[in-house]
């Protein structure tokens, strides 16, 4: 079973490496046929994914069904080679003078700094490959109809087999460099995909855009890498038996993972957790760092739904999900996690209410939704991340769908997107305009469709940190984990969760005497004041204002495009009909998953009780704050509540009326002219950012032609003087050879006689 | 000297089944009209490291008469063979006849041989790594020289080819001269002529022996150095190299660029090996002892070594930046691939020799070899042989041209030769893979993270920091001289970028006039598909290579084990302050 299944996984993200290296030799050759390997092979990695999901989940055992019962961790970890080694990388002076904080278990490595390729499975990478083969299947089938008469029609394909090759292997990789890798990888492919296009100057500036902003974050994460590295000794996610019987402890290894005192807090913790924050920031376009995400909606509409909804995006999630026993010792961080994602949510919301172009509708509601999955991550619980992935699985199924839908609109009118210039379009494509509606009720959270779940455990997480007396004695030590006691029952938990221990272990108890002041729970920095119950009373209220917010918008954009008299732009030409079935089938899988995905998740809650199993949450920490599965009415109630008001606005100001009509913004007056302007975000970056920038660059490019090059091309000349000077000395004369050959090696020998002179 | 027995044979083995091919390949050629000269070749080379001989023990030593068999000559057989094999695909592939005219098409026979006497080259570098014997190093040394000869003279007939072959020729005599000369004295100072003997004897600190080697040492180092400086084209004795390599095809090229460099390094560190012991010293007396003659070859060897290193590096690599033809550009970068080399052997040499700049200080027992240098060397060794390989294949697979020819003004005129620079211009839109192929090795070339050539650099580069690593910089001081070669080294890589870059410009960047015509064999084309596997290889996982070479490298530095046929000490392999250790 652990060697089929290590079989199986290096598939996944095999296969569509092959499938775009097939594209890339064969894309020409097979013309119209050019998606062929990139759909077999992502096709194929689908399947693949879905066995193994199957087979986590059967290990994982289908007993447990009860949240309050800590889960047996389940992981599997394939190390497919050791890619280079290092030694003493950890001696020398630097370690010793920066004297950082070192977590028990550190460096027992002896300081190899050792880069395994390795691979791992367990519930969240299970889930989350699942996922991403899945839409990336559905995506590839949808581009078929949608690209098909597109010059770089192989380009694409190979792209996107590319990209979910890269987005695999960021979520199966276990080791934070690896991580770092195909963080970097997917953002490669982003940016290529983005300036798909590259002819059109707005695409072009929307990928440097893209890319640029992503450095700011990617930047983040390199650092807490360097940081993970110096505190840790290791960035293996497992932990490592080497030959000699020592045991290296992974950051997230199971060793670790048991303990305690394992992770280090305080200064050093926070500034690791807010870096990570900083790139998940980049990755999931959220404030300050979201304004790439909008401009990526020059790329093809596919794309944008892969990558830009359903996909890349959700990295962000994915890292911080990971890294959770990180942040569980960092409170001030967590709650860091959550103010920048409810504000970014109610930020985008706010902005997607007078966005006229129906892909950057969709795309703010996507950088708030994604705000809404941090929310969630920051609470610090076990119904936190697995709300969080919730979220994001469901997110990620009525996203996509929203996108596709607005694909097939944008495909049909002849790649004209403003909603002001078409409407009624529900006469024109049905199927559409069905599934379009399906989406967003998914998104706008209007029970029973998927959103209404993931959003309402959202929501109630939030309201248990806000109301720690209300819920109970099961979320108190949720509320600040700062103070937690560590009475017995933690303890006797802790001992049930891991029976079996390695014998190393009895050295690190002493050993964690001497480091015991940088354990999780000692040092508190200021940061952690803001981890306090009226900060998440604040966040519950922005977070179901947002939720109106997203009903409003989302229903605008369905009255605006889909109702109304039927109006067609004169660039629709011929297109102006329902798309093909190879873009409407994948639109028709999402409607349904859309519909339903959320009801049968929540009602069984086997995602959660699934993902409970991830190594990364069954640290005692986030285990201990798992609470009864129930679903509380009086947040449903509010939730809902939100989400009519937003629909029955959105239906007062545009149902039944002609699309390019005066719109409810009037009333809003200058805060309609800022929620327009985006809030200034550009403005603001171009002022403060990139024009000082650009100043600096002109100084700098004017030292480096001038100055920089005049010295080198100064230096350049030399080796060339010599070269004329010694080629004058081929003569090709083999005479002369010969005798400048005796005559070097006679002087060799009088210089070492010279030497032996008495 | 007189151990001669049959065991020595089977040990021999893959030599002589290398040899039995090349008769094959004569007889079947000239009797019975045999024409697949490059198959039998290749069927030899199979069959010869199928031969049990090869499969010696890691880490065990067989010294039988003039043959010693260790890690390092297990290592250079295994590599020489390889190479052999890839190098034999790239001569059938080379279908290089000068322009191709009517009169003067390639011809399909004579391919025997040719075929017959590269096994015999094969087969003389093999015994020149397990040579324990200075005749025995002489007659293998002359075997890699003669063939080659025969070589350059029968692939190419015209007049460029002629006076290339004769000028190595000429050449090629001067410097076996001189070799030879070397090795008599060291035979008038060792008073044998068994390798073990002679280092046994410069290690003795016999009152005797120091009196000889006072006269004689610097001539034999002077003169041998000097001798095999033509091997490796390192100076002095490097101008042949360019004319030579313009001369001759692209198959011949690759040739002379790899073995003969590979021979020359083999006798260069097991000549190193006489001062300090390493494998051949085990069935020798006074081990652990290096005696002031002893300290003396070490001290010279790594001196020259270096000197001759930073001259060469340097005029290899400041030649190939005005060359504009394509041979001619890759023969000075093999020229300053050879300085890259020799700093490697300088430090093998110091890393052991414990003795400042003045000769002859007394004995000093504190062995604290670090090895980085000879493992180095022949990491880098195989690095620059699998790119080279590959270069020479990839041109060898383009083969000609078509010439500027509008249709139905003149007759069309012969095709030309792929030779320089700009023949290569757009390559990347008409050969996508080849192109691909030629980036790659000519980036590993140029050392360019991640590829093989990267991390022979670094070891390199590494070993000479590591000479007296501990000790301080004072002005003069043997560290400050290895200091200041590997800063030259690292700007000598610096250079060699500029004329590996225009080539991958050339290819990338520029617009193509006229396409190549990719006339050359399918030997080529699956010689150069083969290297550029290999470069994978190592650049993925490098670490197989480097423990291999790592081993080979102690056997020639190892402090050797009192008593013969016992492994050498396996910590001898780590190398203390070695940073590097995938």
């Amino acid at each position: 079973m652990q060697s089929s299944a290590a079989n199986l996984l290096v598939l996944v993200p095999l296969l569509p490496l092959l499938g775009a290296i097939g594209t890339v030799l064969l894309g020409r050759r097979l013309g119209p046929r050019a998606h062929l390997p990139a759909v077999a092979g992502i096709g194929a990695a689908a399947v693949v994914a879905l066995l193994l999901l199957l087979g986590t989940a059967a290990q994982v055992g289908a007993g447990h069904g009860d949240p309050l019962r800590p889960a047996e961790p389940v992981e599997m970890i394939t190390t497919l080679w050791q890619w280079a080694t290092v030694g003493d990388a950890r001696s020398g002076d630097l370690a010793g003078s920066l004297s950082a904080p070192v977590a028990p278990g550190a460096a027992d490595s002896g300081g190899t700094f050792s880069i395994p390729i390795a691979l791992r499975l367990d519930p969240l990478t299970a889930t989350l490959l699942t996922i991403i083969t899945g839409v990336g299947l559905l995506v590839a089938i949808y581009s078929i109809g949608y690209m098909h008469d597109d010059p770089g029609y192989p380009r694409f394909f190979a792209l996107v087999a590319m990209f979910v090759f890269s987005m695999s292997m960021l979520v199966a990789a276990s080791n934070f460099l690896l991580v770092y890798v195909f963080w970097e990888a997917v953002g490669a492919c982003s940016y290529l995909l983005i300036g798909f296009w590259y002819t059109k100057p707005e695409a072009a500036r929307a990928a440097k855009k893209a890319f640029l902003v992503n450095r700011v974050g990617d930047f983040g994460l390199a650092i807490a890498t360097f940081l993970l590295w110096m505190t840790y000794g290791t960035l293996d996610f497992h932990d490592t038996h080497l030959a000699d019987g020592t045991i290296v402890e992974g950051i997230l290894g199971q060793i670790r993972l048991a303990d305690e005192a394992g992770y280090v807090g305080g200064a050093v913790g926070t500034a690791i957790c807010l870096l990570m924050l900083l790139a998940a920031c980049g990755k999931s376009a959220q404030m300050p760092l979201h304004v790439w995400l909008p401009d990526a909606m020059e790329g093809p509409t596919p794309a944008s739904a892969l990558i830009h909804a359903a996909t890349m995006v959700t990295a962000g999630i994915y890292l911080i999900t990971r890294s959770a026993p990180l942040f569980v010792g960092c409170p001030g961080a967590l709650t860091m996690v959550s103010i920048v994602g409810a504000t970014t949510a109610l930020v985008a919301a706010l902005i997607a209410t007078v966005q006229n172009d129906l892909k950057r509708v969709l795309a703010y509601s996507t950088i708030s939704q994604l705000g809404y999955m941090f929310v969630a991550l920051g609470t610090g619980t076990m119904l936190g991340f697995t709300a969080a992935i919730f979220h994001l699985v469901t997110h990620a199924f009525f996203k996509a769908l929203l996108f596709l839908g607005a694909g097939s609109v944008m495909h049909a009118m002849g790649g004209v997107i403003d909603m002001r210039r078409f409407g009624g379009l529900r006469h024109v494509m049905p199927i559409t305009a069905g599934t379009f509606l399906v989406g967003a009720f998914a998104l706008a959270g209007v029970p029973p469709f998927a959103g209404f779940f993931s959003k309402d455990e959202i929501l109630a997480t939030l309201h248990a940190k806000a109301h720690p007396e209300a819920h109970g004695s099961d979320h108190a030590e949720a509320g600040s984990a700062g103070e937690r006691p560590r009475d017995s029952s933690a303890q006797l938990g802790d001992a049930a969760l891991r029976p079996f221990r390695p014998a190393s272990m009895t050295t690190r108890s002493s050993r964690r005497g001497a480091t015991g002041e940088h354990g999780s729970t000692a040092e508190k920095v200021g940061l952690d004041a803001l981890d306090h119950p009226s900060t998440w009373r604040l966040l519950f209220w922005m977070s179901l204002l947002t939720a109106g917010l997203t009903a409003f918008y989302t229903f605008r954009a369905v009255f605006m495009t889909f109702t109304g008299p039927v109006r067609v732009p004169k660039e629709a030409g011929h297109h102006a009909h329902e798309s093909p079935p190879a873009m409407t089938t994948p639109l028709l899988v999402l409607a349904v998953l859309s519909a339903l995905a959320g009801l049968v998740l929540f009602v069984t809650n086997a995602l959660s009780n699934f993902l409970a199993a991830t190594p990364s949450l069954t640290a005692p920490a986030v285990a201990r704050t798992a609470v009864p599965h129930v679903f509380h009415w009086d947040i449903a109630i509010q939730g809902t509540l939100a989400a009519a008001i937003g629909i029955a606005v959105a239906a007062i100001g545009h149902l039944g009326r002609r699309s390019d009509s005066p719109q409810l913004e009037r009333y809003l007056g200058p805060l309609g002219t800022l929620f327009a302007n985006k809030f200034y975000f550009d403005q603001i970056y171009a002022a403060l950012i990139v024009k000082p920038l650009e100043a600096l660059a002109m100084l700098t490019a004017f030292f480096d032609r001038a100055i920089v090059d005049g010295t080198v091309d100064a230096i350049g000349q030399v080796p060339l003087a010599w070269g004329s000077a010694i080629r004058r000395m081929q003569s090709g004369l083999v005479q002369r050879y010969a005798l400048a050959g005796v005559v070097g090696v006679l002087a060799i020998v009088l210089a070492l006689a010279w030497q032996l002179r008495p | 000297m007189t151990q001669t027995s049959l065991s020595t044979f089977l040990l021999a083995g893959p030599e002589l089944t290398l040899v039995v091919a090349a008769l094959v390949a004569y007889l079947g050629g000239a009797f019975c009209g045999l024409r697949q000269g490059w198959l039998v070749a290749l069927i030899g080379i199979a069959a010869a490291a199928c031969w049990p001989g090869m499969g010696l023990e890691a880490g065990s030593v067989v010294s039988s008469g003039p043959f010693t068999f260790d890690d390092f000559a297990v290592f250079v057989r295994s590599f020489v063979l390889l190479a052999g094999a890839g190098l034999a695909l790239v001569q059938a592939g080379d279908q290089f006849r000068g322009a191709v005219t009517p009169r003067n098409t390639p011809r399909g026979n004579g391919t025997c041989e040719e075929a017959g006497t590269f096994l015999l080259l094969l087969a003389g570098l093999s015994l020149v790594a397990s040579a324990n014997d200075l005749v025995l190093l002489f007659a293998g040394l002359e075997l890699v020289s003669i063939p080659t000869y025969i070589l350059l003279a029968l692939k190419r007939t015209d007049a460029q080819g002629q006076e290339a072959s004769l000028k190595y020729f000429f050449l090629s005599l001067v410097a076996s001269a001189l070799f030879l000369y070397g090795l008599a004295c060291l035979y008038g100072i060792g008073g044998s002529t068994s390798l073990a003997e002679i280092g046994s004897r410069l290690r003795s600190g016999d009152g005797r022996i120091v009196a000889t080697a006072q006269t004689l040492l610097p001539v034999a180092i002077g003169m041998v150095i000097g001798g095999i400086a033509f091997r490796l084209a390192a100076v002095p004795m490097h101008f042949y190299a360019p004319d030579v390599y313009e001369g001759a095809g692209p198959g011949n090229a690759a040739l002379l660029s790899t073995l003969p460099k590979v021979a020359g390094i083999v006798v260069l560190l097991r000549l190193l090996a006489l001062g300090t012991g390493g494998t051949l010293g085990m069935i020798a007396l006074n081990q652990g002892v290096v005696g002031p003659a002893g300290a003396a070859w070490l001290t010279f060897f790594w001196q020259l070594t270096a000197v001759l290193a930073a001259l060469t590096m340097t005029v290899g690599n400041v030649m190939a930046l005005l060359q504009t033809n394509l041979r001619r550009l890759l023969a000075c970068s093999s020229i300053a691939h050879s300085g890259y080399l020799l700093v490697g052997v300088a430090a093998a040499a110091a890393a052991d020799s414990t003795i400042g700049g003045r000769p002859f200080p007394g004995p000093d027992t504190s062995w604290t070899a670090t090895l980085g240098g000879a493992s180095a060397t022949l990491f880098y060794l195989a690095a620059y042989v699998a790119a080279t390989i590959g270069v020479f294949g990839a041109l060898a697979y383009l083969g000609h041209r078509w010439p500027e020819w509008s249709a139905g003004s003149a007759p069309r005129p012969p095709r030309e030769e792929v030779a320089t620079i700009d023949d290569l211009n757009g390559l990347s839109g008409t050969n996508p893979v080849v192109a691909f192929s030629l980036a790659t090795f000519l980036l590993s070339l140029a050392g360019i993270p991640p590829l093989p050539g990267f991390w022979g650099k670094l070891s390199l580069a590494m070993a000479a920091l590591e000479v007296d690593w501990t000790a301080k910089a004072t002005p003069g001081s043997r560290r400050v001289f290895f200091l200041a070669l590997a800063v030259i080294l690292v700007i000598n890589a610096a250079i060699a970028a500029a004329y590996y870059l225009r080539i991958v410009a050339a290819m990338y960047f520029r617009s193509a006039k006229r396409g190549v015509q990719a006339d050359g064999g399918l030997g080529a084309g699956i010689a150069m598909l083969a290297a550029l596997v290999v470069m994978a290889m190592v650049t993925l996982q490098p670490r197989p290579l480097f423990s291999a070479a790592a081993r080979a490298g102690a056997s020639i530095a190892a402090p050797s084990t009192i008593g013969g046929f016992t492994p050498s000490p396996p910590q001898a392999v780590a190398a203390p302050q070695a940073l590097i250790q995938p």
